[in-house]
């Protein structure tokens, strides 16, 4: 503070004008679109890796929005222009995330694990009354963007409007699934469309079709957020995420290893031998390119514990420059940062900045396990699970279940009131018509005890629901004391019939029950990292900070309902035709008929008959031959004419096959 | 019932059957061929009448199961076609020529009649026999103003609202002035002559002046809707000269063939078009290209737009896409210092499965979306060239595919090096070069639409500048798009609304609904009103209600409700109804039968009976 202020100012002025000027000229370049993609990979309990791909898109609300774009994709931003989408998810998954596995209890899991299938919900800047219509058309537009069926969430059977159970809820929001979508290639490739880079360069250049189609589990996501503040005009803008998170096995490559260890060892892998490929470089046009590796907190402990055990190294303080080469594991590349979260857990993210590889030196970071470890995801609150009761095709009924997922029970007082310790827990249940739910019948077992729903029940809103035009939907808000050992809600249903067109193709799989959505407000996941370590600018360790609510999606049921054979209305009609035409007939042949003529004619009948008789049982006779008991002499006669006739015949009828084998040769 | 009725006939039919021994012998009774009662009609009666009620009943179940169809005006729209195919559409135009500085009385040649029959009659002859869509119909009238400065000598038929005024100008320095520079002479014209497009006959009247000078001949046509030459010319001379930029530039528009074929129409058949700007990329590792399109969009493109509102709706918006190599490649040439890439590979050049240059939400339906596109090479390929076919190197540097769009080539200054910068610099397109490739890019765009891209139109007697428009297209050449879009609007309405009529008169089960036939209404409506404004000689609102009736035309055409499965067959039908009626029709038509002959039989009987006893 010797230097003069004026002097002081010059140099300020010569510290920070190349910067501003470079700052300037990035701006107005950029056209303040942007661009930035990370990847976060993760060893998991169970000897598979996740890796989380992260692409962000923001482009500004200038008055050529939806007109001229620089990066941001021109499809999207007219899709947000035309619908007046506010905010809008839409995931293509395949699989089911295992919550106790792979983790229930961090941002990954409660924002990227998705129901199988495809999930839409979008919120609209339109008055109440249209927004049906412009959900409407926006499905259409997506399912023609991405490839798939998703106009079928056009039929107001398919989408509803929750308001209090789910996260995002507002007034305008509608929220419809696909159970049954399958997803592959054809939706992906209009997917990485949208990327400036494609999958050309960058960290999408990972994205190996096989490898990421033979994954455990893959869902892709694409997330708009529209920050439209009148007040803050640099900050109102459209944010595009896209994630992928694909859940990988990595291949056991343990040569040197003994037989005995290499079953404990955890497998090692690299990026290579995951994805079948490796970093080229980073997309050029993108403002951060990282990848990340996450260690779990209850790893690092375990790998504390390990190295306390082994006392190789004396070490007492932990820092960051020993972590990477740490006691159980060995990392190929020295991480550029090392982010260690304050509380909780404690996980680790290694911070890898991708930077432009050449074709020689390719960015292939590695992960070999030194030490065998058995560690435990972070588990979620609750453990939701649903399943069907009953059986036969006419009613049944079916459950939610919550359990305690921590053996020791008593959560972590996450909102403790005073003394009485909560648990929130929201359940959103969508229900197709034809599973008509009696919601009289809803019950709630707590700690396996009947108990009245009103005593737990918060807030609640069902809207039943109507044939053929909208879905049942149920919301709740249930508040449980901390010391829950599980509940079960369960409600009954009739199964109802759909009209013939209604049947899908292949009707006798049975009926897909969409997810409930578990939502648990009260916890919060997102990881806490010191202040000093958001040096990085990446958008996917913001997103990661960020803080969301825990979230799981139950299973999808699969409800069969009696199917009709569908050449049913045509056997209907010839039937009822046949007996019409029958009944008509016969009414009109009673009129016509003469009943003396009749008689006579049956009469007269009856004595043709006799004769013919007569001669039926000579003939009869005459075949018993021996056997009658009075073989008479015309019998013989006849016999006797008989034999050359029934000779010829029988040559005739060897002729004709013999013909019909010349001929059928 | 019908065993009750017959009851009391019984015995009548079976008496003489009964006591038929003891009468065979007396009166020669044979009751094999004879009966003596007159035989029952009840049953006939009974019998016939049911078919009779099921073939009158028949009506009304074809009735009940008769579906929907709005009715549409089939005579109306066959007539029409008709119309449109037997009398192309033609329309009026004026045109005057003025003379000024020649002296009528001096020299016979330059009266004004005499002018004026020799311009029609030249202009006959440079006119095709028969008279195409989308021209001039071939009673052209011509006027003939001839201005000495003194004395000033008209046709007789000089419509007025509209006149040369006499004087007005100084004859002798006119010349001079109009020397001075051609768009200042263009606007000093367009003052003098500019009362013209206000008054009658639709505001268009096409002059071209004649100005007495001295030195080589010099003919420009104008921005508007004049063109003057100037240089000491004979009056033979001058009279081809206004004849050719009469028929050949005003007419039709300075190109070769007339109409628009129908694969080469650009405007989408809602009468949209959407064009889609892209900057491509080919490889964004060496250097990165952004260009600012809002100035393009505001300063080029909006006026353009704005002139072509008549003919098309036109939507632009652009995007930059990275990765985007094209799929065909080029060779090195030392002579020219480039890459070079020859025209017959260019229908390779368009990279289709890495230019994602996207179908645009913003097009609906059967909007046109024409693709420009500019290309940035790679380093690799830095200056790259397109070859023309005779070995030169193209100007433009770039390429149209005419229905697909357009695609120009732009190499940056000074190529970037082949040693790798890991870090590329993000760099705008200057304005200059951007201009540049806008108005190739225009250039393009005018070629698309039909019209010629140089500013030179040679004739056969000699060649006339044309001068350009800042809006890209002339008075002149809208006037020549008005016209023969109008002309193909109709010709598309009446090809449409034809296939329609004769594809509804094909299915008669197929299901139309209402809108379809108020469509057709409109349709037909909006043709007639560009047909009456066309024969006024109004082109812009005839070029815009022409294109109403196109797309609504083709709303009809492709309403969803014509191309829906749901449309109920005749084979349905009969697969409905024939279990109940084939078998009911057999029991009540052999019922009929069988009872007819019956009586017939039982008649002749009775008839047999009668004429014995007559006999006896």
């Amino acid at each position: 503070m010797d230097v003069p202020p004026k002097s002081s100012f010059i140099l300020f002025l010569l510290f920070w004008f190349p910067i501003i000027s470079s700052l300037i000229a990035v701006r107005s370049d950029f056209g303040e679109e942007e661009f930035s993609e990370d990847l976060l990979l993760k060893p998991l309990p169970d000897r598979k890796v996740l890796a989380h791909f992260h692409f962000q898109s923001r482009a500004p609300l200038s008055d050529s929005f939806g007109r001229h774009h620089h990066l941001f994709p021109k499809a999207i931003s007219q899709l947000v222009q035309k619908f007046n989408v506010k905010a809008m998810e839409l995931s293509f998954t395949q699989g089911r995330w295992n919550y106790e596995r792979w983790g229930g209890f961090d941002p990954i899991s409660s924002s990227n694990a998705k129901p199988p299938g495809v999930e839409l919900w979008a919120v609209f800047n339109v008055p109440p009354s249209q927004v049906d219509t412009y959900w409407k058309n926006l499905t259409h537009s997506l399912s023609g963007l991405f490839c798939a069926s998703i106009n079928f969430l056009e039929s107001s059977t398919f989408y509803s409007a929750p308001e209090i159970a789910f996260p995002p809820a507002s007034g305008n929001l509608r929220y419809g699934t696909l159970p049954r979508e399958a997803v592959c290639t054809e939706n992906l490739t209009p997917w990485l469309k949208l990327l400036p880079c494609r999958d050309k360069a960058g960290l999408s250049s990972l994205m190996n079709r096989p490898s990421i189609y033979r994954s455990f589990y893959h869902s892709q996501r694409l997330r708009l957020t529209l920050s439209n503040s009148a007040a803050d005009e640099l900050n109102s803008g459209i944010v595009l995420e896209q994630t992928l998170t694909v859940l990988l096995q990595p291949q056991i490559v343990g040569a040197g290893m003994n037989y005995g260890s290499e079953k404990k060892l955890q497998p090692s892998w690299s990026l290579s031998s995951i994805f079948g490929r490796k970093v080229n470089g980073r997309c050029v046009l993108a403002t951060s390119s990282s990848v990340f590796l996450q260690i779990d907190g209850d790893l690092f402990t375990q790998l504390e514990n390990l190295q306390k055990n082994t006392a190789i190294y004396a070490a007492d303080d932990i820092g960051a420059e020993e972590l990477t080469s740490n006691h159980g594991f060995e990392l190929s590349i020295k991480p550029d940062r090392v982010h260690k979260e304050v509380e909780k857990g404690s996980s680790i993210l290694y911070e890898y900045e991708i930077k432009e590889y050449t074709d020689t030196e390719q960015f292939d970071l590695s992960l070999t396990w030194k030490h065998p470890v058995v560690w435990s995801s972070p588990l979620p609150p609750l453990h939701a699970s649903r399943f069907l009761m009953g059986s036969g095709n006419e009613r049944g009924a079916m459950a939610i279940s919550l359990k305690q997922t921590e053996p020791t029970g008593g959560f972590v007082c996450a909102n403790c009131v005073e003394e009485r310790c909560e648990l929130q827990v929201n359940v959103l249940q969508i229900v197709p018509w034809y599973i008509k739910v009696y919601y009289h019948t809803l019950q709630l077992f707590v700690n396996e005890q009947r108990q009245a729903v009103t005593d737990f029940v918060e807030k609640m809103r069902v809207s039943p629901s109507e044939d053929k035009v909208s879905p049942g939907l149920m919301e709740l808000v249930l508040k449980f004391p901390c010391d829950l050992k599980s509940a079960v809600l369960s409600v009954e249903f009739d199964k109802g019939f759909l009209h013939i067109d209604e049947y899908p193709p292949d009707a006798n799989q049975g009926f897909d029950i969409p997810s409930a959505i578990i939502s648990f407000p009260n916890f919060h996941a997102g990881l806490q990292f010191p202040d000093n370590s958001s040096l990085s600018k990446s958008p996917m360790f913001s997103k990661l900070q960020e803080k969301s609510h825990v979230l799981s999606y139950t299973e999808v049921l699969l409800v069969p309902l009696t199917t009709p054979d569908f050449s049913m209305p045509y056997n209907v009609i010839t039937i009822t035709c046949t007996v019409f035409a029958l009944y008509f007939g016969s009414l009109l042949n009673v009129l016509r008929r003469r009943v003396e003529e009749e008689k006579k004619r049956l009469i007269d009948e009856a004595n043709k008959k006799g004769l013919l008789r007569r001669v039926l049982t000579k003939l009869t006779a005459k075949f018993r031959r021996r056997s009658s008991e009075d073989p008479q002499p015309p019998s013989a006669s006849s016999s006797s004419i008989m034999s050359p006739r029934l000779i010829l015949k029988v040559l005739i009828v060897a002729g004709i096959a013999v013909v019909w084998q010349y001929y059928s040769r | 019932m019908a065993e009750i009725s017959e009851s009391p006939s019984k015995p009548e039919e079976h008496n003489p059957e009964t006591s038929l021994k003891e009468e065979e012998t007396d009166s020669g009774f044979d009751p094999k061929t004879m009966r003596k009662t007159k035989p029952g009609v009840k049953r006939l009666i009974l019998a016939v009448s049911v078919v009779f009620s099921f073939i009158l009943a028949f009506p009304l179940l074809w009735k009940s199961i008769e579906i929907y169809r709005a009715p549409l005006p089939f005579a109306r729209i066959n007539s029409f076609s008709a119309q449109v195919e037997s009398d192309p559409l033609t329309f009026p135009c004026h045109f005057q020529a003025i003379f000024v500085g020649f002296d009528s009385r001096t020299s016979k040649s330059f009266s004004p009649n005499e002018l004026e029959s020799s311009i029609v009659k030249k202009m006959t002859q440079l006119s095709p026999k028969a008279s195409q869509c989308g021209t001039c119909s071939n009673n052209h009238s011509v006027s003939v103003v001839v201005d000495s400065g003194s004395d000033c000598v008209q046709t007789k038929d000089y419509k007025p609202g509209c006149s040369w005024q006499c004087g007005a100008v100084d004859t002798v320095n006119f010349g001079a002035k109009l020397k001075g520079g051609d768009e200042d002479a263009d606007e000093l014209l367009w003052s003098l002559l500019g009362g013209c497009s206000e008054s009658g006959f639709g505001g268009k009247v096409y002059s071209v002046l004649v100005v007495n000078g001295e030195g080589e001949v010099r003919t420009v046509v104008g921005k508007y809707r004049h063109a003057w030459i100037l240089g000491s010319v004979s009056a033979a001379e001058a009279v081809s000269r206004i004849a050719e930029i009469f028929v050949k530039v005003f007419v039709n528009g300075g190109k070769d063939e007339g109409s628009i074929h129908g694969e080469f129409m650009p405007v989408g058949a809602d009468g949209r078009i959407v064009l889609s700007f892209s900057l491509l990329n080919a490889d964004p590792r060496d250097r990165i290209y952004d260009w600012d399109f809002d100035i393009i969009d505001k300063t080029f493109l909006q006026p353009m737009i704005e002139a072509l509102q008549p003919v098309a709706d036109i939507a632009v918006e652009s995007q930059v896409l990275y990765h985007t190599p094209k799929s065909s490649f080029s060779f090195w040439d030392d002579k020219h210092g480039s890459h070079i890439f020859s025209t017959k590979d260019l229908p390779f050049f368009v990279n289709s499965n890495e230019w994602h240059l996207d179908t645009s939400i913003a097009a609906g339906g059967r909007s046109k979306i024409l693709q420009f596109v500019v290309y940035i090479p790679s380093s690799k390929e830095c200056p790259l060239q397109l070859e023309l076919p005779n070995g030169e190197i193209s100007k433009t540097n770039g390429f149209i595919s005419p229905m697909w769009g357009g695609a120009v080539v732009w190499n940056p200054q000074n190529c970037p090096n082949d040693s790798e910068s890991l870090h590329p610099v993000r760099q705008m397109i200057s304005p200059q070069d951007l201009q540049k490739v806008t108005e190739v890019l225009m250039g393009q765009l005018r070629q698309i639409f039909g019209l010629k891209s140089d500013n030179l139109y040679v004739g056969l007697s000699g060649s006339s500048t044309l001068l350009g428009s800042e809006r890209g297209f002339t008075e002149w050449e809208l006037d020549v798009l008005f016209r023969q879009h109008t002309c193909f609007n109709l010709g598309s309405c009446a090809t449409t609304l034809g296939s329609l009529s004769r594809l509804v008169q094909s299915l008669p089960r197929m299901i139309i609904m209402d809108e379809i036939g108020k469509q057709v209404k409109f349709s037909l409506e909006a043709a007639k009103l560009a047909q009456s404004n066309a024969s006024v000689g109004v082109y812009d609102t005839s070029a815009l209600s022409s294109k109403q009736s196109r797309s609504l035309a083709e709303d009809a055409f492709f309403h969803p409700s014509i191309m829906s499965i749901s449309y109920y067959s005749f084979e349905h039908c009969f697969a409905v109804y024939s279990p109940f009626f084939l078998p009911v029709s057999m029991h009540v038509l052999m019922g009929a039968l069988v009872e007819w002959k019956r009586y017939k039989k039982e008649n002749r009987k009775y008839l047999a009976w009668k004429n014995k006893i007559k006999i006896s």
